[in-house]
């Protein structure tokens, strides 16, 4: 019988988890890159006919998750982008903190308290856009998004990784 | 899954397609109401069921697919309905901007050909008020993003469910 010393199962146990970690990171940066480009390509690529030809098909695709105002979007390069600004500033926060997390391979905790702390200041700007308390703008909508997508999705991750890749260990 | 089991599921995700369609409440909620459908539904079930706690992962999964298929299947089914009396959407709409501004380039025989298609869309639409090709890339879209929606709602609602149990 082959036995392996103690000390070198745990530290190969540790490589595994951390590998199949940084790997579940990674393609979860690539997918959210992926997305974040669709709604952006329009104003990225403007005069690339590719990018031109697949606006009306992306148009569709994001109008599922976003009202696709114009005067609540972003304008640049000559295109709209696809989601408002608030979406981008969630889509922008969540692709951060995936960027962020590919180096911090800490394990991260479920605090539902931080992820409503983080909804707060969201939910106080649609509020106030919509009683007309103050006007709709898009830099406090862009801010608020990143700050409640960021800690989406590091809520999102948390849960994931603690639920399926620390079981698969 | 037992009908009893599906119907949660087909509530939410009806509700679900029926405020992605109201322009009013799409303009607050956005990319929530999936996922948020999808943690009512779970809740839903264990109202309706009493399943036992905690809620395992790939019942939850599989609650929020289910629940970004149904809405995906009844947000598809509203916007052909409105589009078959209105003979017209955003996609016809923004079809002349996009035209316009193909117009300046050569395009190749494969981008020529989804001009093309793109044509008979629009001409479709506005004569019958409805395109298979249309109705078939709706149907997609809806399915892939309602779907990876309803995923992230149901895993978000299983740890929340789970928590709130056990600190109970």
């Amino acid at each position: 019988m082959h036995y392996i010393p103690l000390n070198n199962f745990f530290s190969q146990g540790i490589k595994k988890h951390l590998t199949r970690s940084l790997t579940f990171r990674l393609i979860l940066f690539i997918s959210l890159s992926c997305w974040c480009m669709g709604f952006l390509i329009g104003s990225i690529f403007p005069n690339s006919v590719y990018s031109i030809i697949s606006l009306p098909f992306l148009k569709i695709i994001y109008r599922i998750v976003c009202h696709q105002l114009i005067e609540k979007s972003f304008f640049y390069n000559g295109h709209y982008f696809m989601v408002c600004a608030r979406c981008t500033g969630i889509y922008t926060g969540a692709l951060i903190i995936s960027f962020i997390s590919l180096f911090a391979l800490h394990k991260l905790s479920e605090n539902i308290k931080m992820l409503s702390i983080a909804a707060i200041p969201m939910i106080i700007d649609v509020i106030s856009t919509s009683t007309g308390i103050y006007s709709y703008h898009k830099v406090f909508a862009l801010l608020t998004g990143i700050f409640f997508g960021s800690a989406v999705f590091a809520y999102i991750l948390a849960v994931i990784e603690n639920n399926f890749v620390d079981n698969s260990l | 899954m037992n009908q009893n089991k599906l119907l949660p599921s087909l509530v939410c995700g009806f509700g679900a397609a029926v405020l992605t369609t109201v322009p009013g409440v799409k303009n607050f909620a956005c990319c929530l109401i999936v996922p948020t459908a999808a943690v009512i539904s779970i809740n839903l079930d264990h109202k309706i069921n009493r399943s036992e706690f905690p809620i395992k992962a790939g019942q939850a999964i599989l609650f929020g697919v289910m629940t970004g298929v149904f809405a995906a299947l009844f947000s598809t089914f509203f916007d052909l309905l409105i589009t078959y009396l209105t003979r017209t959407n955003d996609f016809i709409e923004a079809l002349p901007q996009t035209e316009d501004f193909i117009k300046q380039y050569k395009l190749d025989s494969l981008l020529s050909e989804t001009m093309i298609i793109f044509k008979q869309m629009s001409k479709d639409i506005n004569s019958y008020g409805f395109s298979i090709f249309y109705a078939f890339a709706m149907l997609v879209s809806n399915l892939c993003v309602n779907v990876i929606f309803g995923m992230i709602g149901g895993i978000t609602g299983m740890s929340f469910f789970n928590k709130r149990k056990t600190k109970i």
